[in-house]
């Protein structure tokens, strides 16, 4: 127990930590202490918490220590401190979601099921993260619980709506986080925020026990600020879940012992066309990572454009759907915006609806035709860095777009159909943007592998911001 | 870093045997078809309609429905199957 003195804990990596809690280095209790106090100290500037779990980390890191101290071997991520975007279950606690209306719910009687491995695998779970309301949301903003704010900018969007990972995990407050992704919500904050994420194929991950949005396009998975932490969290994740009907029935593919590889003999094309960069930074960054990768050919991913309309007029539609008594009970409650959205959604001709998801099939066996001559495509996370928060409109080459409704432009087309995506984040000054490495669906290995390949050279890093 | 093509797009649009343009009557006579329509919705569903919302849903709907738009033209086989998840 003499390291904690030496030990960064605001800026270790979750792999250093387990280490040094596995080797009695340091205790459990130490690095939750540290923790829970630097939450303290920064949180009020980031908002990136709706609550603390600090009874409940405390006994989990003593439990931990105690374990050790009685010779037990102690999980890959022991001692790592976590916290969860506020849809997950934590038992104890109303499940928010972000919303004013669930804080009223009952609470929890049993925690998320990706808490439960990733506690299991010795993480600590030390809250419940700000996000917004119910996920129909790309800038990280709450009418109710405030806007998460970017590390690198505090008046700047962090992105969402998993707002409150991305600012919690740049801003050093700890290292892994869980969020969700169902246009965008993982990619869009790794970019804003300037930290790597993952969603994976649309079924790895169980979402048992976490408040949905969009059932048929909902994904959870892991934030963290080097890609072997991102790997280290989502192989304690993964595996077959019957309490998720969507989850696939598919053993476990540990991608730790992979992540050497690299992106040696992996082929790989940038996406041309509706991804084609427009701004300046975008265009610096897909370059030194295509460069990096020795990527010199485009692929066209044929109707990305329509892809995305698809994709938000499924989300407007079954988002309504889902809230649809709420709707008509307690209207008033919603944040106005997401109120609007909703009974527009609500009101869409189901015949469209049902024609995007014929559409998407169409799709997704098209985008599939791609990975018979590629391994990776790479694209742009986000069409700008990190806005102001509050602005409402952006340039996009010479057009001017909202803020709101665009800033998943670029991810919503993938995760239509799936596929597993790395947000891998350029260290541009004085704000970051992110590059999504894609790969066929279940191959999280080929993605995060190139992830990797580009930390070791630099390419890509986590900017540690001026706090 | 130049980047040459490798692949060429396959526009929908080289297979499609007609193009059919958007059923929506434009500029004020599709304002009121929307707003007839989220008003009729509205009851339909029992949803509440607040008359300061109205404005924020008519917006939301048309732009839904300028994406359907561009869904619908695109040709689908009348044997296409939608893909959402369902397992028997």
């Amino acid at each position: 127990m003499l390291e904690t003195a030496n030990i960064d804990f605001a800026w270790s990596a979750a792999a250093n930590i387990a280490a040094a809690v596995a080797a009695g280095r340091i205790s459990a209790v130490s690095v939750v202490e540290a923790t829970l106090a630097r939450i303290r100290e920064r949180d009020p500037l980031l908002n990136s918490f709706t609550a603390v779990t600090e009874q409940r980390a405390l006994l989990r890191a003593q439990a931990l220590d105690d374990a050790r101290a009685s010779g037990e071997r102690l999980g890959p991520l022991a001692g790592v401190p976590f916290a969860v975007k506020n849809l997950f279950d934590i038992a104890g606690l109303p499940t928010i979601a972000g919303s004013k209306i669930h804080r009223d719910a009952p609470p929890a009687t049993r925690d998320a099921a990706l808490i439960e491995r990733l506690e299991a695998a010795g993480a600590v779970l030390v809250g419940a993260l700000n996000m917004g309301e119910y996920a129909y949301d790309f800038t990280g903003e709450n009418i109710h619980d405030g806007a998460s704010r970017n590390p690198h900018d505090l008046d700047r969007m962090t992105g969402g709506s998993s707002g409150g990972s991305g600012a919690a995990v740049a801003g050093g407050l700890v290292p892994l986080a869980l969020g969700s992704d169902t246009n965008g919500s993982i990619r869009v904050p790794s970019s804003l925020c300037g930290i790597f994420g993952l969603k994976p194929t649309y079924g790895r991950l169980t979402r048992a026990r976490s408040f949905p949005f969009v059932a048929s396009l909902d994904h959870l998975g892991p934030f963290a600020r080097t890609t072997r932490d991102l790997a280290l969290a989502y192989d304690a994740m993964q595996g077959f879940d019957p309490d998720d009907t969507a989850c696939a029935d598919r053993a476990a593919e540990p991608i730790v012992p992979l992540l050497e590889r690299g992106a040696e003999g992996l082929r790989v094309a940038v996406a041309g066309g509706y991804f084609k960069c427009r701004t300046a930074a975008a265009v610096y960054a897909m370059d030194r990572v295509a460069a990096a990768l020795g990527a010199n050919r485009d692929i066209e991913i044929v109707e990305a454009e329509r892809a995305r309309s698809a994709a938000f007029i499924i989300t407007a539609s079954e988002g309504a759907s889902l809230h649809l008594d709420r709707l008509r009970t307690r209207a008033k409650e919603f944040d106005p915006a997401v109120r609007d959205r909703l009974l527009a959604g609500a009101i869409a001709p189901a015949s469209l609806i049902i024609k995007a998801q014929k559409f998407r099939r169409w799709y997704r066996s098209e985008v599939l035709k791609l990975f018979a001559e590629v391994d990776v495509i790479l694209a742009l996370a986000t069409p700008c860095t990190a806005p102001l928060i509050g602005q409402q409109t952006f340039m996009f080459g010479d057009a001017e777009l909202p803020v709101r409704a665009n800033l998943g432009l670029y991810t919503q087309p993938i995760s239509f159909i799936g596929l597993p995506v790395v947000a891998v984040p350029v260290p541009l000054a004085p704000l970051p943007i992110a590059v999504q490495i894609i790969a066929a669906p279940w191959r999280e290995d080929v993605a995060l592998r190139t992830a990797h390949a580009l930390e070791r050279q630099g390419v890509v890093a986590a900017p540690r911001p001026a706090l | 870093m130049k980047r040459k093509a490798v692949r060429k797009p396959r526009s929908a649009r080289t297979k499609r045997t007609a193009v059919r343009k958007s059923h929506a009557p434009a500029g004020t006579k599709q304002l009121d078809a929307i707003d007839s329509l989220v008003t009729a919705g509205a009851q339909a569903l029992g949803l509440p309609l607040d008359p300061a919302w109205r404005d924020g849903v008519i917006g939301n709907l048309r732009l839904i429905l300028r994406h359907a738009a561009l869904v619908d033209e695109f040709p689908l086989p009348d044997d296409a199957e939608p893909a959402a998840v369902f397992h028997a």
